[in-house]
């Protein structure tokens, strides 16, 4: 194979360029001094002291995390379970739970999000259940969630050696014993890996929270919505800022952490 | 992965539980109340409030209608969405005993023919509907409606304002009609016109942001509510906020408690708290807009008394219209409102 | 006997009776499928039958049960026929297209760079075009709001070059939505053609640079076909999800363009009129379960081909 073309280098260069853009754009405009408006007024740190004695910024972090974890948590157990079940044993129908896992892959947001209003209001109206707020959105994530964990899951299974779980087997291992010492640490990076991704899919997320959110749980998302929405930026680009920078780090730290277990592994393997 | 979801199921109701002992939800339009009255209310009544915002009354009808009903206390609904909420049994009767401030209130704004006897809303502040524009550019303004929907009168970029009753509430009485017509011939005039003023504009914002759009110069013009007139113009002298002279909208925000309140008691305590003289005085000096608290001016900025983007002359207010429920009506408005937004 | 490909017959599980597979399956994805009936089949039902709901006077839904909804959908309105809806539909498959379209076409240089780079390069120039992804959508989306509006350094280059007037700026329009939908949806059409692409048997290319072909007669003939796996998969993962967007529109397009995913917000939001609301998302999930469904009948098995 022969290494990229200069034509073909500036091309990727330049698309880089346009992908990164955005991000740069918002870090630069943190440090304007200029409260309206794209205009450069000068550099300035205040937006940074603004944002720290900005309790709805705050409250909306919490919010944020709160929301990420629990959903994280719930979707990762549930989604892996649902993984080894479709991958070990056959029932009926499962050709279709196949089909349904894919649907929250491919709808839009807003179709799921307004199906899922729809839904706590019936449920409230009728069994007093589901009122607005952390707890339906906590919900509402763990069912976009559990598809990417199951899909993600899965495919580990799927490239696991039959022969390591027969062994424990035959060496007297009940089911779940082997399922405990055996698959699920072999499967664990795979589980590690679907929990980032359900971890990062509820950060992110921001069309499903606004429907099925409530008083005090407003996330970060909603609130950088809303700001836009109103036409103010500046301590919100200062928000984003410290978003931008948090993401990124976690992105290399876990990136490092894999090579160093995977380097880890070999060494073992050795 | 089993002490997970034990973790999970335990910490949940956990976190639910934690949450403070006295609190209160205000849902309120945006920079609508001075953080330093909630701040004193939390002090006063050792609450906290929780202050969730929106920035059009359908948006915020839609959200009590949907579960908000019973998650937020106290809500601030325009005159005209009042009889509305009350059909939909989304607000609860007011207990008047606990609003010891209620005679501050001017009598002008008391008992009102969207809310007769006051049962269920207190007046929280009004205004009117207009345009805010900046003066120094080249185009010159023109004190009309037709500044928006004139070709020839308008500037080169304007925001339309993000709210159906208010635009089209403008584009009737630019062209002469009431603001609560319900004849298919009018409607078809103001659509008409807005349709083709939409692709001149910059875009639709609601009233905060179209203000923000004139003063961060993105737009000449824009069509906001008096207080974000008024506060633009204080950020800003080389703008101003007018009223068109074919006449426009007064409206009346009021204060009201949902149907199913969590916190029933202190909401009221709340709406009496707002309606104290110096407190009401210091949210219309925050707000800039026009304040039914008879009490209270002698507190509010003379200039602001004086200032006729915040309290109109008797010749303007003449010109001035309220806003009424249009009962099944509203549905002619609702589909006027998808195809405007939708072309 | 091996009816299901997935299920890993030479293991003990084999040995199971159907009663067995039963209750295994029944606790272990169990939970997960109970879950996904209750807060996805089931919420999705509710939302069909509303469609078939009339709205009350103040946004109530109640009965009688109709079609008007989807009368209304096609253009039967109260005020007299006007094709709008359909309008719309159609533009938000051309943006779903045009966005699918252009990321393809970023897509394949950046798939073919990063498929020649040296081993660790690779890895660090795939990572790159996944870090802004963990970032969030809204951020990358306004930011374009900055670098769109007229005191923009770049609106402020195209109106010192002459192509932009004066003080006019990019955003909010059209070109501010396209340009945001290709920036957020990028990867997705990456990582899947990248896959492809790193599979790629050259020595198909290099035998027919040996048999005169030109170069685009060898990317048609050679690598395409090899890359279809791919770009099937990224052309779903960029369309479905582009043609319901709704943050996109609404930040870059000043409210002003209204897709499908806008009419639904409209119509739960400020309108209140959830059962057309409901006829809207019932067409949006049609679209998707028909591309869906045409994608596996054109590229059968592969598990989705996911990624």
């Amino acid at each position: 194979m022969r290494s990229p073309s200069p034509r073909l280098s500036v091309i990727a260069v330049l698309l880089y360029a346009f992908i990164y853009a955005p991000i740069l754009v918002v870090i630069v405009y943190s440090f304007n001094a200029s409260r309206f408006g794209a205009g450069w007024g000068g550099f300035t740190t205040r937006w940074y002291e603004v944002l720290l004695e900005n309790a709805p910024a705050l409250s909306a972090a919490k919010s944020t995390l709160l929301l990420g974890i629990f959903s994280t948590l719930l979707s990762t157990t549930l989604g892996t379970a649902l993984a080894f079940g479709l991958a070990r044993f056959r029932f009926p129908g499962k050709a279709w739970a196949n089909r349904l896992l894919y649907v929250p892959v491919f709808i839009p947001d807003i179709v799921m999000a307004v199906a899922l209003l729809l839904f706590y209001s019936l449920a409230r109206q009728w069994f007093g259940l589901f009122e607005l707020g952390l707890t339906t959105m906590i919900l509402a994530h763990v069912t976009f969630q559990i598809p990417f964990v199951t899909i993600v899951v899965r495919a580990r299974l799927a490239g696991l050696d039959p022969a390591l779980e027969e062994a424990a087997r035959d060496l007297g291992a009940n089911e779940i014993q082997t399922f405990w010492h055996v698959t699920f640490p072999l499967i664990a990076p795979g589980v590690i890996a679907a929990a980032m991704l359900a971890f990062t899919l509820s950060l992110d997320d921001f069309v499903v929270s606004f429907f099925t959110s409530g008083p005090g749980a407003t996330t970060l998302p909603i609130l950088i919505y809303s700001s836009v929405k109103r036409g103010i930026t500046p301590d919100i680009n200062a928000l984003s800022t410290l978003i931008i920078i948090v993401s990124f780090v976690a992105t290399l730290a876990t990136t490092l952490l894999q090579r160093s277990q995977k380097y880890k592994n070999l060494k073992s393997e050795r | 992965m089993r002490s997970l979801i034990i973790l999970a199921t335990v910490l949940l109701p956990l976190c639910t539980a934690l949450a403070e002992p006295k609190a209160l939800n205000l849902y309120i339009w945006s920079e609508y109340i001075d953080p330093q009255v909630v701040t004193r209310f939390e002090k006063e009544f050792d609450a906290k409030v929780t202050v969730d915002v929106y920035e059009d009354a359908e948006s915020m009808l839609a959200k009590i209608q949907s579960g908000g009903v019973s998650l937020y206390d106290v809500v601030v609904p325009p005159d005209h969405l009042v009889p509305a909420m009350i059909k939909l049994k989304l607000l609860a009767p007011l207990i008047h005993e606990r609003l010891t401030n209620f005679k501050n209130l001017d009598p002008a704004f008391l008992s009102p023919p969207y809310d007769p006897g006051n049962t269920y809303t207190v007046p929280y502040q009004w205004g009117t509907v207009g345009i805010f524009a900046r003066t120094n550019a080249s185009h010159p303004l023109s004190f009309s409606w037709g500044f928006i929907f004139d070709p020839k009168l308008r500037p080169e970029s304007f925001v339309l304002i993000d709210s159906v009753r208010d635009l089209l509430g403008a584009a009737l009485k630019y062209r002469g009609h009431s603001l609560n017509s319900t004849d298919p011939a009018q409607l078809k005039e103001a659509r008409q016109l807005i349709l083709e003023a939409k692709p001149k504009s910059l875009s639709f914002e609601g009233s905060v942001a179209g203000k923000n759009r004139v003063l961060a110069r993105a737009a000449r013009a824009a069509m906001v509510y008096s207080g974000e007139g008024a506060r633009g113009m204080k950020e800003d002298k080389e703008t101003v906020y007018f009223i068109p002279e074919e006449g426009s909208q007064i409206w009346v925000d009021n204060l009201a408690i949902t149907a199913k309140a969590p916190h029933r008691e202190l909401a009221e305590r709340f709406i009496n708290f707002i309606l104290d003289a110096k407190v009401g005085a210091q949210i219309s000096n925050f707000n800039q807009f026009s304040t039914p608290n008879q009490a209270a001016l002698p507190y509010i900025r003379p200039e602001d008394l004086k200032n006729p983007a915040i309290y109109p002359p008797e010749a303007v207010r003449k010109k001035l219209e309220f806003l009424s429920d249009l009962g099944a009506k509203t549905r002619l408005y609702d589909e006027i409102w998808t195809q405007v937004k939708s072309r | 006997m091996n009816a299901d490909p997935q299920t890993n017959d030479r293991s003990l599980t084999g040995a199971l009776t159907r009663n067995g597979h039963w209750w295994r399956s029944a606790l272990t994805s169990g939970p997960g499928l109970a879950w996904l009936t209750a807060f996805l089949l089931i919420p999705l039902l509710a939302i069909v039958t509303i469609s078939f709901l009339t709205r009350g006077e103040y946004g109530e839904i109640e009965r009688p049960f109709t079609f008007d909804n989807y009368q209304r959908l096609l253009g039967f309105g109260l005020l007299g026929f006007d094709p709008l809806y359909p309008t719309i539909l159609v533009r938000s498959l051309i943006l779903g297209l045009t966005t699918a379209g252009l990321c393809l076409f970023a897509a394949l240089p950046l798939a073919f760079f990063i498929a020649r780079l040296p081993g660790g390069w690779k890895t660090a120039a795939l990572i790159l075009v996944v870090v802004p992804f963990w970032t969030n959508l809204l951020i990358r989306t306004y930011a374009w709001q900055i670098l769109f509006s007229s005191e923009s350094w770049l609106c402020r280059t195209a109106q010192a070059l002459g192509w932009l007037s004066p003080g006019t700026a990019l955003y909010p329009g059209f070109l501010a939505v396209l340009v945001g939908m290709v920036c957020d949806f990028l990867p997705f059409m990456v990582l899947p053609l990248y896959a492809s692409v790193e599979k790629i048997d050259w020595t198909l290319a290099e035998a027919a640079v040996d048999l005169g072909a030109n170069p685009w007669q060898v990317f048609r003939h050679a690598l395409l076909p090899q890359i279809i796996p791919g770009l099937s998969a990224g052309w779903v993962l960029v369309f479905l999800p582009a043609t319901g967007q709704f943050v996109i529109p609404d930040l870059l397009g000043g409210a002003k363009t209204t897709m499908l995913g806008n009419l639904i917000q409209q119509q739960f939001g400020p309108s209140r009129d959830w059962p057309f609301g409901a006829a809207i998302s019932f067409v949006a999930l049609l679209l998707v379960v028909g591309g869906l469904w045409l994608r596996a009948r054109n590229a059968p098995e592969k598990d989705g081909g996911l990624m």
